[in-house]
C-alpha cells in the first residue's frame, strides 16, 4: 500500500498529465493490434507461468489505457490496481518487443508519473521480508 | 444506391485511405524525433573507434539469433501472419477482375495473376482470418486483451475477400454479392487510417524508420523519446 491512502484523487492534475501525452497515448492505443506477440518478450510473463496479466500490452492497456479511456476518472481503489500493474508487474527493463513499434515502456512510465502525482507509488519499505 | 457505391464512394474511399494514411504518417513524424548520435566518452584506455563505425561482432550464429527472435518463439503465428498479410496486400492489385475494370475505365492495367492462383491467395487470406479468429477465442493471452472491436476489425479486413470469393464462384445472387464486395472494400480502405488497421503504415515505420535492434534496412532514423 502507498502513503496518503485516503486523500481524494486530484482529477485535474491527472487530466493535465494525460493531456500532455494525449497524442502519443492515443496513437499507441490505436496502433496496438492486440496480437499478443509482445508476451514472450517479457521475462516476468515467463516467470509467472505465462499469466496474461504480465503481457506488456495487457499492462499498458490496463494502466495508461484505462486512465486515458476513463479520462482520469478513477478512484483510489482503481489507482491501487494501476500501482500493482506499473510497479509490481513491470520493472521497466525496456526489453519488450512490439512488432508495430509501440514504445510500451514509455506508456508504463507515463502511468507511473500519473500515479506519483496522486501519491500512489511502490514502497520498498513495506515489502514483506523473507523469513529468516 | 448501386450507382453511389460503385461511383462516388470509390473515390471517397481512396481519398480517405490515401490522405488519412498520409496524415497518420505525418503524425508519427510529429510525435517522434530524429535519433541522436551518442558519443561515449571513455575516461581511460585506448580511445574507441567511432561507435557508429565499429563493426558489430555477433556472438551468435544467424540460426541462433533467429531461434531467439519472434520467428523462433512464435513460428506458426509469424508464418501465418506473413502469408496472410502478403496475400491480403498483393491479391487485390493483380486479380484479373480488377484489372479488367481498370482497362475498361482508363485503358491501363497491371499484370494479372492466373485465376486459380488469385483464388488460392484469397483462400489464404480467409484461412488466415479464421486462424486469427480461433486464436483470439482460444488463446488466453489474446483473449485477455480482446474486445468486440477486435472482432469487428477482423471482419472489416476479411469481408472483401469472403465476398470476392463468393462473387468469383457465383455463389448466391451475383449482383448483390458484388455490390457487397465493392462496399466491403471501400469500408476496409476507409478504416485503415482510423482503426487498428493503422498498423499497416506502422509496420513499415517500425521496421524501417524507428531505431531498435530489429530495424531493417539503413538502421532507422527516428526514436519515440
Amino acid at each position: 500500500m502507498s502513503s496518503n491512502d485516503q486523500a481524494p484523487i486530484n482529477q485535474d492534475e491527472v487530466r493535465r498529465i494525460l493531456d500532455q501525452h494525449k497524442d502519443k497515448t492515443k496513437t499507441a492505443l490505436r496502433v496496438c493490434a492486440h496480437c499478443s506477440l509482445c508476451a514472450d518478450s517479457c521475462f516476468l510473463y515467463h516467470v509467472h507461468d505465462k499469466d496474461p496479466r504480465y503481457m506488456p500490452s495487457h499492462k499498458f492497456i490496463n494502466s495508461l489505457g484505462k486512465l486515458y479511456k476513463k479520462k482520469g476518472k478513477i478512484d483510489r481503489a482503481g489507482f491501487q490496481e494501476i500501482e500493482e500493474i506499473v510497479w509490481r508487474r513491470c520493472v521497466l527493463c525496456t526489453r519488450c518487443y512490439c512488432p508495430l513499434g509501440i514504445d510500451i515502456p514509455e506508456m508504463i512510465a507515463i502511468a507511473r508519473d500519473i500515479c506519483r502525482s496522486q501519491e500512489v507509488f511502490f514502497q520498498w519499505s513495506e515489502l514483506e521480508q523473507p523469513a529468516e | 444506391m448501386y450507382n453511389f457505391i460503385r461511383g462516388p464512394l470509390v473515390w471517397v474511399a481512396f481519398l480517405v485511405f490515401i490522405f488519412g494514411t498520409a496524415y497518420q504518417v505525418y503524425r508519427f513524424y510529429k510525435l517522434s524525433r530524429p535519433k541522436e548520435r551518442y558519443r561515449l566518452r571513455i575516461p581511460f584506455g585506448k580511445p574507441p573507434k567511432d561507435p557508429d563505425e565499429a563493426p558489430d561482432e555477433p556472438t551468435l550464429t544467424w540460426w541462433q539469433q533467429m531461434r531467439l527472435s519472434v520467428v523462433g518463439v512464435n513460428p506458426v503465428m509469424v508464418s501465418v501472419t506473413t502469408l496472410f498479410h502478403l496475400a491480403l496486400v498483393i491479391t487485390p492489385f493483380f486479380v484479373l477482375g480488377h484489372n479488367v475494370l481498370l482497362d475498361l475505365a482508363w485503358q491501363i492495367s497491371l499484370p494479372s495473376l492466373p485465376e486459380a492462383l488469385a483464388d488460392g491467395l484469397t483462400i489464404v487470406v480467409i484461412a488466415g482470418g479464421v486462424f486469427f479468429l480461433l486464436r483470439r477465442i482460444f488463446l488466453a493471452r489474446v483473449r485477455a486483451i480482446s474486445t468486440v472491436y477486435d472482432y469487428l476489425v477482423l471482419l472489416i479486413a476479411t469481408t472483401p475477400f469472403i465476398t470476392g470469393f463468393l462473387a468469383y464462384h457465383h455463389f448466391f445472387d451475383y449482383d448483390t454479392v458484388i455490390l457487397l464486395h465493392i462496399l466491403a472494400g471501400e469500408i476496409m480502405l476507409m478504416a485503415v487510417p482510423f482503426t487498428k488497421l493503422v498498423h499497416m503504415p506502422y509496420f513499415f515505420i517500425n521496421r524501417f524508420v524507428l531505431v531498435h535492434e530489429n530495424t531493417l534496412g539503413a538502421g532507422g532514423s527516428r526514436t519515440w523519446r
